[in-house]
């Protein structure tokens, strides 16, 4: 009887403790009973809470709580129903993940495991073990429901840095991050895009909060959001003297001498290896050429990626550069270590390099910290006899030319655009510091077009286009040209002319990527049979520019709420058209010059020995235009494209 | 003695399964010739050429199992880059092992792919379902290396049908299947070869069957072509019984067996005659009839099939399912085959002859009647005899307007099943006019070239359905970003404002979208004159076929129509310049480009008038020529200009 009642007593348990569990939290009710301020239209859901708790224990594991309430405005917020936990398989466990969805009618929905998916987030790596776990109440949310989940994670590392976004692009309420530390451990912390804000200490708990953040909208040519949006950088310290399994970072040099303590043991070479690098630099006459000969090398090792470890400090430590060589792949980290070994091997000393790839503006020199970068590059100690626009000053090291070796388009020399002018630690060993990397001018980027042409009376365009490319602009032109095969590049071609002449027959198309030298030419030549209008035979009609600049900024909205960021850029173009005998020029576009801070541009036509002349070149600074001065970049790109348009009449004498 | 056969027949069948494992073991012999290779042989562009792709299947077990091998010449870095990263993806229920690699660089060099650089990975877990992955990447890959890798993938399924590809996204020298066809199957293995000179299996060792294709081109996609199963080189294996029957014969014996099966699910009881009474009410003629009990079908009940159902998964899960149209008609709601059968049992309460219907879709495989195999015959229809000619029905598709099918089932050979006399009829394709885009814009133009004004845009027919599957799902919000973008799409600087959308989930009206626009600098001018393209519905889009090379057939998926109003209010003190227009163009007997450009006596009126009538849908590659110079010359004239003149004298015609 006893047993009996004891198991009646045990079921009544679990099934309370499964009413509990399927109960939304206090802290989702209250949220959910939040007030909201007017939106307008483009707001589609407010986040209406927003935490995470950080709890460490003495042994640098940590516990996070994050949790999360989320009101859907209509049926476009329905997407934001969702819970995301990304973690990584050596170090992070995700404990619990659960959710509810409280809708209008009063009614609670519950989602636990049965309603998770898990699934890797580099999905074009070998192996990788960064995951994620999504929960997603999408097709339940009905406007005017809440959608709140509680994550749990457990994570095992060594590193005691984080960063939080207090939002994403969504308007927040309330947004708060705090952490808790075990007795005598200390947090510093760091604001990006906002004042300083200062965390509450209740014990060794610290809070950071901040309430009634704005939407954040999409425009075309703003700052990346990681520049817009509100980020706390957190470093955790333990108490000095006691050792504790972490590894923590209070300056630039803690970070360079860690990332060399990763990097210089697997520098070793072999003799093979040795061999190589001799027999790559058998003919370099200088010292310039024996390095382009190592970094050609190093540029075409087949980019694999493997990561492996990555909570033990895995994303920062190359693969032992003899491995690397034997296998011919890697990642950007192995690529970079391995031109490192095989210039050691011919006793050149070179320096790893972290930095962001792919926004120049997102490293913060006042957090040191491995966690701002995302890429690997190499800093070569030269001479003065090597000359090139990426050696930098090193107040320790001296000369040194920066180069990505992962970049397979960018020679030797240069560094991709989406890095230059951008914070990079050079890692010297206690010598190491936080550079901001060279930045070329537009004009060693540029793009030169000549276009020799011949109109015929009945509107038959012969043209000869001749591009030279130089710099980032050869970059981009190499990089069309080997991302797909010859048939479907010449295919491109032919899309690219048919853009501005139509039903244009390419009859040559000859490119010629001389990379060593940072050119890349091509030559076309075509027919169109219909690129001038004929009127009434009376007026002959065309426009001057035959082929289309290959990229163009387009800020259509009248209205704008974020910067502008420009892309440095330069351009000449030269068309010289035979005119058709018989017919007088009547009209053509008048002369334009558009001079700014941010660029210039000029457009000029004239008649000479029955030929049109126009030439047209534009000069664009790398820029943040503020919001500001917005009404004069449209006008200036508006302008632009509004003589590009205009076009020649011919008169019938 | 029993036991002994047993233990023979045992060891047997290990000997068989022992050499394909073994196969699995070992590298084929390498040709020098192969190693020395500087250039490609099949195409003389690839950047990596497969020398040899052969696969072993063995489908004498109760499981299949494929031993894959697949050797690489790679030529240039992009050959390098696009072939050296490996991923084998596989579901539960099968199994990838003994993965080996190599690398044979071109001094001969050989590296092997070392067993710790294969992963294993998730790489996703929903439920019951896992996608997992081998992947890893071959080592010392090099232009002029050679890489071979290998597998076995052991399926624990066995099909009826297996699809053997002979082209892969790079060119092939030697493609080899072997194939140990189903012990005791109830029917022989057959082939049939498609897009490719018939080949043949032919006896080999150890029970295999071997057949092979050489310097096989790579397959490549392009815009407006056939489906892929009717351009690339592929074979279709399966069991069949052997058909000693004519064709006719054939479908018409399948036909009876469908009809039996069909007229279960057909029955027709007092529920179903008294809607169908209620439904006719007071139509008379046969069209009519008709079109009431589909329009019923496809309004009253709910497709829970259709992603716009309105249903929750969750609501989804507890629906019950249908077993005769009277449930279906009872519940409100049923899958497609359920809704196209409450059609069928409707149409013959109101004494109409209904069959259920079997035929192809011609967007995955043109349907051959003379391969006399259903494995093509996926799709049906409900057939109902209307005076002597059989007319097709599918309510299911619940955008698809009465009278009409889904563009893939359109045109096409349908198997009428009944248990007498079935026949093979082909189905109505509907003509140009029953698919039209009718765009109609009133605007005003102003001085500084700006166009402003009101727009609409009215899609009929297989557009309707086109964009109703595509919108129907989306919030209001959605549906207007996606149309705001594709008119900035070929207007950069268009302002788009006030946009509505009529019916976007209505089967019964046309989808039509409205908006109020204004684009500056939309006439280009020069210090006197003013440029002009009145075909506001096509600036800014460019030639159908821009590439003067090609390679597959194009093919329309459906006749269809344009037909665009433009009223322009036009600016004081400008005068029409040149009044000339483009010629129409006639396409015989596929269709024609009308253009007419009209302006008002006063010159303050604009009106252009475009039709385009295309009838066409196959062109053999070698008519590309001829078909891109015609749309060719229809972009030529709707990027025609007028020209305004500041003061000058009217020089028109009314």
């Amino acid at each position: 009887m006893l047993k009996k009642l004891l198991l009646i007593v045990f079921a009544l348990a679990c099934l309370s403790a499964s009413a509990w569990a399927d109960d939304p939290p206090a802290w989702l009710r209250q949220a959910a009973a939040s007030t909201l301020p007017q939106y307008g239209k483009d707001v589609v859901a407010v986040v209406l809470y927003q935490e995470s708790r950080r709890i460490y224990e003495d042994d640098g594991r940590v516990k996070t709580v994050d949790s999360y309430a989320v009101r859907i405005l209509n049926a476009d917020g329905r997407a934001a129903a969702h819970a995301v936990a990304s973690y990584s398989t050596d170090s992070e466990k995700v404990k619990d993940m659960r959710a509810w969805l409280l809708r209008p009618t009063g009614e609670v929905k519950s989602y636990g495991k049965k309603e998770t998916s898990d699934f890797a987030l580099a999905k074009n790596d070998v192996y990788n073990e960064v995951r994620a776990r999504l929960l997603n109440a999408e097709d339940d949310a009905v406007p005017g429901s809440v959608f709140g989940y509680e994550i749990t994670t457990e994570e095992k590392t060594i590193f005691t840095q984080f960063t939080h976004q207090f939002q994403r692009v969504l308007p927040v309420l309330l947004s708060r991050v705090s952490v808790t530390l075990p007795q005598g451990w200390r947090a510093e912390s760091v604001t990006f895009n906002r004042d300083k804000l200062e965390p509450v200490v209740n014990g060794t708990t610290y809070v950071w909060e901040l309430r009634n953040l704005p939407h954040l909208e999409a425009e075309p040519a703003q700052p990346e959001f990681t520049n817009l949006i509100p980020r706390l950088a957190v470093s955790v310290y333990p108490p000095a003297g006691k050792s504790a399994p972490v590894r923590t970072f209070a300056s630039w040099q803690d970070v360079s001498r860690y990332t060399i303590e990763l990097s210089d043991p697997q520098t070793v070479y072999t003799p093979e290896m040795e061999a190589k690098a001799r027999e790559l630099t058998a003919n370099a006459k200088t010292e310039f050429e024996r390095i382009q000969a190592i970094a050609r090398y190093a540029q075409a090792v087949n980019y694999i990626s493997i990561q492996i470890g990555l909570g033990r400090g895995g994303g920062y430590r190359p693969h032992a550069a003899a491995e690397v060589f034997s296998k011919n792949y890697g990642d950007c980290k192995d690529k970079a270590n391995l031109m490192r070994a095989l210039l050691k091997a011919l006793k050149i000393e070179s320096y790893p390099v972290i930095i962001y790839s792919g926004d120049p503006t997102y490293v913060r020199p006042e957090w040191p910290s491995p966690h701002q970068f995302n890429h690997y590059i190499i800093a070569i100690k030269v001479s003065e006899d090597t000359i090139a626009p990426t050696v930098i000053n090193h107040p320790a090291a001296g000369r040194l030319l920066v180069f990505d070796p992962t970049d397979d388009d960018t020679p030797f020399g240069y560094l991709p655009d989406h890095e230059q002018g951008s914070y990079a630690l050079v890692a010297v060993g206690d010598a190491g510091d936080l550079l901001k990397m060279p930045v070329t001018l537009p004009e060693a980027n540029r793009l030169e077009r000549t276009v020799e042409a011949e109109l015929s009376a009945d509107g038959q365009l012969t043209a000869k286009v001749s591009e030279r490319s130089f710099g980032q602009a050869a970059v981009d032109e190499r990089r069309m040209f080997k991302r797909v095969a010859k048939p479907q590049y010449l295919k491109t071609l032919e899309r690219w002319i048919t853009q501005t002449a139509p039903s244009a027959n390419v009859l040559k198309a000859e490119p010629l990527d001389d990379a060593l030298a940072g050119k890349f030419a091509l030559d076309v030549e075509f027919k169109s049979p219909s690129y001038g209008q004929v009127m009434q035979g009376r007026l002959l009609v065309f426009k001057p520019a035959v082929v289309s600049r290959r990229s163009s900024v387009f800020l259509t909205d009248t209205k704008r709420k974020h910067p502008v960021v420009l892309e440095s850029e330069a351009y000449s173009e030269t068309v010289k058209i035979k005119l058709p005998a018989g017919f007088e020029v009547d009209e053509f576009p008048e002369a334009t010059e558009l001079n700014q801070s941010f660029g210039n541009y000029a457009a000029v036509c004239e008649v000479k020995d029955g030929h049109l002349l126009f030439k047209r070149t534009l000069v664009l600074k790398s820029a943040t235009i503020p919001v500001e001065q917005y009404t004069a970049v449209r006008s200036f790109f508006e302008r632009i494209r509004a003589v590009e348009q205009a076009p020649v009449v011919l008169l019938k004498k | 003695m029993k036991l002994q056969r047993l233990s023979l027949s045992l060891l047997l069948s290990l000997i068989g399964l022992g050499s394909v494992a073994a196969y699995a073991q070992q590298w084929k012999p390498l040709d020098p010739a192969h190693v020395a290779l500087k250039a490609p042989i099949v195409e003389k562009d690839a950047d990596a050429e497969a020398l040899l792709w052969e696969v072993y299947i063995n489908d004498n077990t109760d499981t299949t199992e494929y031993t894959h091998l697949l050797r690489v010449k790679i030529f240039t870095e992009r050959g390098k880059d696009t072939q050296s990263k490996i991923d084998i993806p596989y579901l539960k229920g099968v199994g990838i092992k003994d993965v080996a690699g190599r690398t044979i660089k071109p001094d001969g060099t050989i590296i092997e792919l070392k067993k710790d650089a294969v992963f294993d990975r998730e790489v996703i877990k929903f439920g019951g379902f896992k996608l997992r992955s081998k992947s890893f990447a071959m080592p010392g890959v090099e232009p002029g290396a050679i890489i071979e890798y290998r597998w076995r993938e052991i399926s624990a399924t066995s099909d009826n049908y297996l699809r053997l590809y002979f082209q892969r996204e790079i060119p092939v020298q030697v493609v080899r299947y072997y194939l140990k066809p189903l012990a005791g199957a109830m029917y022989p293995m057959k082939t049939v070869t498609f897009q490719g000179a018939s080949s043949n299996f032919v006896k080999d060792k150890d029970g295999f069957f071997r057949t092979e294709m050489t310097n096989v081109p790579a397959y490549r996609e392009e815009s407006r072509m056939p489906p892929p199963d009717q351009v690339r080189t592929w074979m279709l294996v399966y069991y069949a019984p052997d058909v000693r029957k004519d064709p006719a014969t054939y479908w018409r014996d399948l036909g009876r067996q469908y009809a039996e099966v069909a007229k279960e699910f057909m029955k027709v009881n007092d529920d179903i005659r008294r809607v169908a009474t209620e439904t006719i009410g007071d139509a008379t003629t046969p069209e009519q009839k008709l079109e009431r009990l589909f329009n019923f079908c496809r309004t009253k009940i709910k497709n829970v099939n259709d992603d716009a159902s309105g249903f929750t998964e969750e609501q989804l899960r507890k629906l019950k399912d249908n077993n005769s149209p009277a449930d279906t008609l009872k519940r409100g709601y049923g899958t497609g085959t359920d809704i196209d059968f409450l059609f069928a049992a409707l149409a013959q309460a109101a004494g109409f002859e209904a069959r259920y219907a079997k035929l192809g879709d011609r967007s995955r495989k043109f349907f051959d009647p003379n391969f006399t195999n259903p494995y093509f015959m996926r799709a049906y229809n409900i057939a109902v005899k209307v005076g002597d000619q059989w007319r097709f029905f599918d309510p299911a598709s619940t955008y698809v307007p009465f009278g009409m099918l889904r563009w893939q089932e359109e045109g096409i050979q349908a198997l009428v099943c009944d248990s007498k006399e079935p026949v093979m009829v082909r189905t109505q394709l509907s003509p140009a006019d029953q698919s039209r885009i009718r765009r109609t814009a009133r605007l005003k133009l102003t001085d500084d070239g700006t166009l402003e004004g009101q727009v609409r845009v009215e899609y009929t027919g297989h557009f309707a359905v086109s964009m109703k599957e595509e919108y129907d799902d989306e919030t209001a919000e959605q549906r207007e970003t996606k149309l705001r973008d594709a008119v900035k799409e070929r207007l950069s600087s268009a302002e788009v404002s006030n946009l509505k959308i009529e019916h976007p989930q209505d089967p019964l009206k046309p989808f039509v979208y409205s908006y109020t626009l204004r684009v500056p600098g939309y006439a280009e001018r020069t210090g006197k004159r003013m440029f002009l393209q009145p075909a506001f519905f096509q600036k800014g889009i460019g030639q159908m076929f821009a590439t003067s090379t090609r390679q597959n057939d194009v093919y329309f998926h459906f006749p269809w129509l344009e037909e665009d109003l433009v009223m322009m209010d036009l600016p004081e003190g400008y005068a029409l310049e040149n009044a000339d227009q483009p010629s129409d163009l006639g396409f015989g007997e596929l269709g024609h480009y009308k253009v007419n450009i009209g302006v008002t006596q006063d010159q303050r009126i604009l009106q252009y008038k475009r039709e385009l009538r295309f009838e066409g849908m196959m062109f053999p590659k070698s008519s590309y020529t001829a078909l891109k110079s015609a749309f060719d010359t229809v972009h030529k004239s709707d990027n025609h200009a007028l020209t305004f003149k500041q003061g000058a004298v009217a020089n028109v015609k009314q």
